[in-house]
């Protein structure tokens, strides 16, 4: 039988241009796949390092219950990373800026079971656990500079532990050993003392100074300089390892500073507000004036010995009151500066200490972050979710 | 009601606290504390021992001239001067009670709070309330004669939560101890 023509000749001619359309698809995918591999290769998910600290950069820890501390770099806004900080605990760098130090508890069984204190030792700059040092035991607070901190050199690390008696765990850093727990009855809020040991504020309003010799210890304490439960001393006061000196600020405004030693030696206290022209506070009720306030109201800038300070109109008994203004005070003259508005008030303050000093300020509300220029007070960024606790910056040295 | 007594607060605190924990060495270490730092927790309330006290409007703090004694879920109830966290009132407890399944402390800070009907100072204990993860109703933070670390007993800032099965913090109760006068 023959074939009509036709209808072979369509056969044919759709079978050809089948042919040639899986061909030409063929060709089409071919050159689609070899062009996806060219731009869509495979990938594997890997971990970068960050720079080890730097002097522009704050650490800005989680608010109550919360754990983390968020590290954002003040020239840019822009988070560089998270030390591993769980809730409550404390964290201090290593003066030479090597490891990050995480003083802190945690259960065998989440929020139960048993306890166990340490400091968490992390390298800066791939940020691996590298020794948990175990210790007897720490106060549970969070939001205090105070509770952990380091000796100059950085072979040393003081916990204070509270439970409910007051004493500190002394930590060797370099052998990652604890060494001995201290009793300090009445005394906290501790500060380095180089070369000696650590001092330590007490209820009785002296300053305690404790000299450590490996395991042993002897106690000396000043003279009561100030009235412990009636003008108190903010815990969160500022040190500074450059002149081995403390400058603390009390509830009504008075400015103390203390020259770090064996036998540490405080000046006469003076007024801020005097220093800015108003009357000094006063604890009497009614009586309204600018207060220092909030958790970490005060910030030291160690080049400059500019002092700032979260200040809000209230009564006495307002200690915690965010600030509604920074002062910025000159230590050595006595003076106030500027006082400078916030856009939002702010509970906790801290200056960076590179050539370009920057304000990092946690906002009351939101967990927010605002970073100022110290020089200009211009706002440089404002960080949304940041953390809203207490600001840590590097001293380099 | 009687007359608030340091000593027997002291041995009350202390009996409590023996009751609901094995680690003695701690037991030793706040009296060690308590005799090294007479200062506290006894100041307020040596202070107001001291010559009668001024309640004149004039002479109270804001939070005392605002204060309430009708509600106790609201953070300007009186016997709150100096309390910092949830009102346990506010989370299936009481002003004196813990919630269901909470544990309380038995040890705490203290206020001296004055009661707006008579006029009067009392002690209060703010016992935390421990063992579930914080409440988060009714946060409150009233700071009347609030001071730092270093007089721990009047800071609001620590948590309670020593001598409990747990140490976490659920919420904040406001025990009245005594007349503080």
């Amino acid at each position: 039988m023959r074939v009509p023509p036709r209808l072979f000749s369509g056969s044919l001619l759709r079978m050809a241009l089948l042919a040639s359309v899986v061909s030409m698809a063929g060709g089409a995918v071919s050159a689609v796949a070899q062009e996806a591999a060219k731009v869509l290769e495979a990938e594997e998910a890997t971990t970068l390092k960050i720079e080890p600290p730097q002097a522009q950069w704050g650490y800005i820890r989680g608010g109550f219950g919360s754990g983390g501390t968020r590290i954002f770099d003040g020239v840019t806004g822009k988070m560089k990373g998270l030390v591993e900080t769980s809730k409550s605990s404390d964290m201090a760098i290593d003066p030479a800026g090597k490891f990050y130090y995480v003083s802190e508890s945690i259960w065998t069984k989440g929020d139960r079971g048993t306890r166990q204190d340490m400091v968490s030792v992390y390298d800066t700059t791939d940020m691996k656990l590298l020794a948990e040092i175990t210790m007897p035991g720490r106060l549970i607070i969070g939001g205090r500079k105070q509770n952990f901190i380091i000796s100059d050199d950085g072979k040393t690390g003081f916990v204070y532990n509270f439970d409910p008696a007051s004493s500190v765990n002394v930590i060797d850093l370099v052998k990652r050993k604890f060494v001995t727990d201290i009793d300090l009855p009445g005394c906290a809020s501790l500060m380095p003392n180089p070369g000696v040991g650590f001092s330590a504020l007490c209820s009785d309003g002296s300053i305690a100074t404790v000299a450590v010799n490996g395991s042993k210890s002897s106690v000396t304490r000043s003279a009561s300089f100030f009235a412990a439960s009636v003008d108190p001393i903010f815990d969160n006061y500022t040190y500074d390892q450059s002149k081995a000196e403390a400058v603390m600020v009390s509830y009504t405004g008075l400015v103390y500073q203390v020259k770090v030693s064996a036998t540490p030696t405080v000046s006469a206290p003076w007024s801020l507000q005097v220093a800015a022209g108003l009357r000094p506070g006063d604890t009497k009720p009614l009586d309204v004036n600018w207060f220092p306030g909030g958790t970490q109201p005060m910030a030291l800038n160690r080049k400059t010995g500019l002092l700032y300070v979260l200040m809000h109109i209230g009564e006495f008994w307002s200690q915690k009151q965010a600030g509604t203004e920074v002062w910025e005070i000159d230590v050595a003259a006595k003076k106030v500066l500027g006082r400078h508005p916030l856009e939002k008030p702010a509970v906790n303050i801290e200056v960076t200490q590179s050539a370009e000093p920057l304000l990092f300020l946690s906002e009351d509300e939101g967990g927010n972050a605002r970073v100022i220029d110290a020089k200009t007070w211009e706002s440089k960024h404002e960080i949304k979710r940041a953390g809203g606790g207490i600001i840590n910056t590097f001293f380099p040295r | 009601m009687s007359k608030f007594s340091v000593d027997k607060m002291g041995e009350n605190l202390l009996r409590k606290f023996a009751g609901h924990t094995s680690r003695r060495s701690l037991l030793s270490k706040l009296g060690m504390t308590l005799v090294a730092a007479p200062v506290f927790p006894l100041l307020p309330v040596s202070r107001a021992e001291a010559a009668k006290p001024d309640r004149s409007p004039e002479a109270k703090t804001a939070f005392a001239r605002n204060a309430q004694t009708k509600d106790d879920t609201k953070c300007s109830y009186w016997r709150y001067c100096a309390i910092d966290g949830s009102l346990c009132s506010c989370c299936g407890g009481a002003v004196n009670a813990c919630p269901a399944g909470s544990e309380p402390s038995p040890v705490s800070w203290v206020g001296t709070c004055i009661n707006p009907d008579d006029g009067k100072a009392y002690l209060i204990a703010y016992r935390d309330c421990c063992g579930k993860p914080s409440c988060g109703q009714c946060g409150c933070d009233n700071t009347d004669r609030e001071t730092q670390l270093y007089v721990p007993m009047q800071n609001n800032n620590v948590i309670w939560c020593f001598g409990t099965s747990s140490m976490e913090y659920h919420c904040s109760t406001a025990v009245l101890v005594g007349a503080a006068e």
